[in-house]
């Protein structure tokens, strides 16, 4: 015991020392911001509802978190990870049963009304916890807010929940919409959905469509002298090959979420002009996950999973498929999170002889023709990355005898297949690992989720040890306790593998040497922008 | 032995031909040359070609050699050309024939349904029917062929239009052959001429059509297709353009030579025309 005491004191000083350190080149560089001008940047992505409160996504994040503010964003250095927004404060009750924000004064919605704890205590009751995609899950015991007075508001659990999950969703899950436009009619069909309204920086301007978003200043904005930007502009480019000709012709200064493909960095970093900063998505790991039906009587076998996972040469993938842009996995939270990961899991080296052998050992023999038996592999086709691996694992397979087939479908078509269909022996998927294991990664391996939901244990993968474990976890209330779960989570993911995790990795930003205040928050590209200058 | 001849009189016809053989002795050795699967990987990622004797052309962005795949590209190409090609003809024969010689209601009807297909953007058409019944080799050629038999079906039926009024038509009515034996073994065989000459385009086409469809995701992943290599070229188009200039030459190359070996077909069934 004294032993876990003494590693965990130590990771989190090596923690601490390394967001220490992250922090130090922003203020070297520090410099006075200048004010106006318009940032013109590349969007792939043309999300149809904008309501972050209701689709808590990247793809809406990017362009609505300027216009719509949680109650708080990730932060390199703040407490817990922690920057205040909207919210003062946060403090959670021992029990477990309440959360009491502070919230902030003068601030004003876009249309000039107050914001009040009202507007908070209406999003999530009305919308984080009935509608949002992932509030669904973290704020399902949520029974009322109360509201104190106009700045305070308490929100009351019928179960104790882990004040360490609500903390952790406070970034993505939190964005708070005004009440008083949303309070009359059908939510999911208000027209503020397509032209939010919100407290942010910018507001909501126009959309173009196939064109451009643009968003304008907010002159009332809550922050000192913020915003310095007049203007932003997301410029539609459906191209993903575009986005680099665009950024050397200037038509653009900023390119996030990987828009110039990973290929292109080398030679994009040599033009002057233009940097390449691979910093600022610190919060939004994407993983990527190998899902197993392990209603296939052969993947059942976990002798044949070991030697899956053996038989991928995750180095490879990290150095070919992700040019160097990532970094292996071992399980399923991600290494750069600071709070819950934990390197001894058992781990499976490169190894296709031990493969072959466990395969031998599990009775799957190779037949005349050097097969064993054969998969239908679907890779999903959101990043070139995951096709791409698609590819490589069915190489991977081919070497230790399982003659995998490829089957490619659009993104509606893959959700279905896997998800609800199970029409897939593998898949190649891209979760996303969201600061706290319970808010989209446990889902991964639970048991009992009904058939549909996207991203989630659609395998048949069922243990009753980790599921009461994941139960456990969700009820307890001691950080370091809870921490200690989640720990032995992934000690038991990495040992049965109900899914193999392979790489974890995030995107690269390229942006003109003059855009200023670029990655200064983990979810920076989702982040507000109040603080992002174009010098010269 | 004269027909060769006469087609080999052109330059044109020469070129076509040699780059078909050319293409067909690739199709043909490429399990001979490159035994195995042409997918594996086979060395470092994005090799620029002629950096190593082993792997002339380089590699892709997964270290796969770009000449095996080249070649057997080649035969994924010129095997969905000719099938669907074949088919597209067949179908359009038949229709064809049965619509020129029964005429009538059946010929109206017949003849409505190719104005319906064709109608429908060819492409546009394939690329449904693809994305519904799921990417597959024989979905790509069934889409083709659904898409590019009714030229060969107007042929047919104006051959037949014609032929139909001639005296050894009329004799066989009279010594009581079956209208169906008369349409397919009189008529249909004197309406193939025209029908061989169309089916260089067809060919052609249909390698095009399977190129884009490939390059669109939509072909068959388990192959390598030259479309799909284009495909898979145009994310590092600026880093490593000859991963989508190889497998672009080559397609180029395929369908000029299919035209002007069909330019050389069409010249010296003319000229027999003529003669005749």
């Amino acid at each position: 015991m004294s032993e876990l005491t003494i590693s965990r004191r130590g990771l989190l000083a090596g923690s601490a020392l390394l967001l220490a350190s992250t922090a130090l080149p922003t203020i070297g560089f520090a410099q006075t911001p200048k004010k106006g001008g318009r940032l013109v940047l590349a969007a792939d992505s043309k999300p149809r509802n904008l309501n972050p409160a209701i689709v808590a996504s990247n793809g809406v994040f990017f362009i609505s978190s300027k216009i719509v503010e949680t109650l708080a964003e990730a932060s390199f250095d703040g407490k817990d990870g922690l920057e205040p927004r909207l919210a003062l404060s946060w403090e959670g009750a021992a029990d477990g049963l309440s959360v009491t924000f502070k919230l902030r004064d003068g601030v004003k919605w876009h249309d000039g009304k107050p914001f009040t704890s009202a507007d908070v205590a209406f999003s999530a009751l009305q919308i984080w916890k009935p509608l949002q995609n992932l509030g669904r899950t973290v704020f399902k015991d949520l029974e009322a807010v109360d509201t104190p007075d106009e700045l305070t508001a308490v929100f009351k659990f019928a179960k104790p929940t882990p004040f360490q999950l609500i903390r952790n969703a406070l970034p993505a899950l939190s964005s708070v919409v005004p009440k008083h436009i949303y309070e009359n009619g059908k939510i999911e069909d208000n027209p503020a959905n397509n032209a939010p309204v919100g407290t942010g920086p910018f507001k909501f301007a126009e959309y173009k469509a196939g064109q451009y978003y643009r968003l304008t200043r907010n002159d009332a904005y809550w922050g000192k002298d913020e915003p310095y930007l007049d203007e932003i502009v997301y410029q539609v480019l459906p191209d993903r090959t575009s986005a680099a000709a665009a950024l050397e012709a200037e038509e653009i200064q900023l390119a996030a979420f990987s828009a110039v493909p990973l290929a292109d960095l080398d030679r994009i970093s040599k033009v002057p002009g233009l940097k390449v900063i691979t910093k600022g998505y610190e919060g939004l790991t994407y993983q990527l996950v190998v899902e197993i039906n392990h209603r296939r009587k052969e993947l059942a076998d976990l002798k044949v999973r070991q030697a899956i996972a053996h038989a991928i040469d995750k180095d490879f993938v990290v150095k070919t498929i992700f040019l160097g842009y990532a970094a292996t996995a071992t399980g399923p939270v991600p290494k750069n999170d600071p709070q819950f990961y934990t390197a001894d899991v058992p781990t499976y080296p490169f190894d296709v002889a031990k493969a072959n052998a466990l395969l031998d050992e599990a009775g799957y023999k190779r037949a005349d023709d050097g097969k064993r038996f054969a998969l239908k592999l679907l890779p999903a086709p959101y990043f070139n990355e995951t096709k791409q691996f698609g590819d490589y694992l069915r190489q991977a397979l081919a070497a230790i005898g399982i003659d995998a087939e490829i089957v490619n479908n659009d993104s509606a078509a893959h959700i279905k297949a896997v998800y609800t269909d199970h029409a897939f022996d593998l898949a190649v998927g891209p979760p996303v690992f969201r600061g706290d294991p319970a808010i989209s990664t446990t889902i991964l391996v639970q048991s009992g989720i009904p058939d549909g939901v996207p991203f989630s244990n659609q395998g048949g993968y069922k243990n009753a040890e980790l599921d009461a474990l994941i139960v456990k976890a969700s009820e307890t209330l001691d950080t370091a306790a809870r921490t200690e779960l989640y720990k032995e989570f992934q000690k038991k993911i990495a040992a049965d593998l109900p899914l193999i995790n392979v790489a974890e990795w995030s995107f690269i930003s390229v942006a003109r040497d003059t855009v200023g205040n670029i990655a200064n928050n983990p979810r920076w590209a989702v982040s507000n922008w109040a603080d992002t200058y174009l010098a010269g | 032995m004269n027909r060769l001849r006469r087609f080999l009189r052109t330059p044109e016809a020469i070129a076509g031909a040699l780059i078909l053989a050319l293409l067909a002795a690739m199709a043909l050795a490429a399990p001979m040359l490159f035994p195995g699967d042409p997918q594996a990987i086979a060395g470092p990622a994005l090799l620029p070609p002629f950096q190593d004797w082993r792997l002339p052309l380089g590699t892709d962005r997964l270290g796969r050699d770009v000449l095996a795949e080249l070649f057997h590209g080649a035969r994924t190409s010129l095997a969905v050309g000719l099938a669907a090609a074949a088919a597209a003809l067949l179908i359009g024969a038949v229709v064809g024939t049965l619509a020129g010689f029964a005429g009538g209601l059946i010929d109206e009807v017949l003849m409505r349904i190719t104005d319906a297909f064709q109608t429908v953007p060819s492409f546009l058409l394939a690329l449904a029917l693809v994305s519904i019944v799921g990417p597959s080799l024989g979905a790509v050629v069934a889409a083709i062929a659904l898409s590019a038999w009714t030229g060969p079906a107007r042929v047919a039926r104006a051959e037949v239009l014609s032929i139909r009024e001639r005296d050894y038509v009329a004799g066989a009515r009279v010594i009581g052959m079956h209208p169906l034996e008369i349409a397919f073994r009189e008529v249909l065989p004197n309406a193939l001429p025209p029908e061989l000459a169309l089916s260089s385009v067809i060919v052609a086409a249909a390698i095009l059509t399977e190129a884009a469809l490939s390059f669109l995701g939509l072909g068959d992943p388990n192959r390598v297709t030259w479309g799909g290599m284009i495909a898979e070229g145009r994310t590092v188009l600026r880093t490593a353009p000859f991963l989508s200039i190889v497998p672009g030459v080559a397609l180029v190359l395929t369908v000029l030579g299919v035209y002007l070996a069909g330019e050389g077909v069409v010249e010296s069934t003319a000229v027999r025309r003529s003669l005749s």
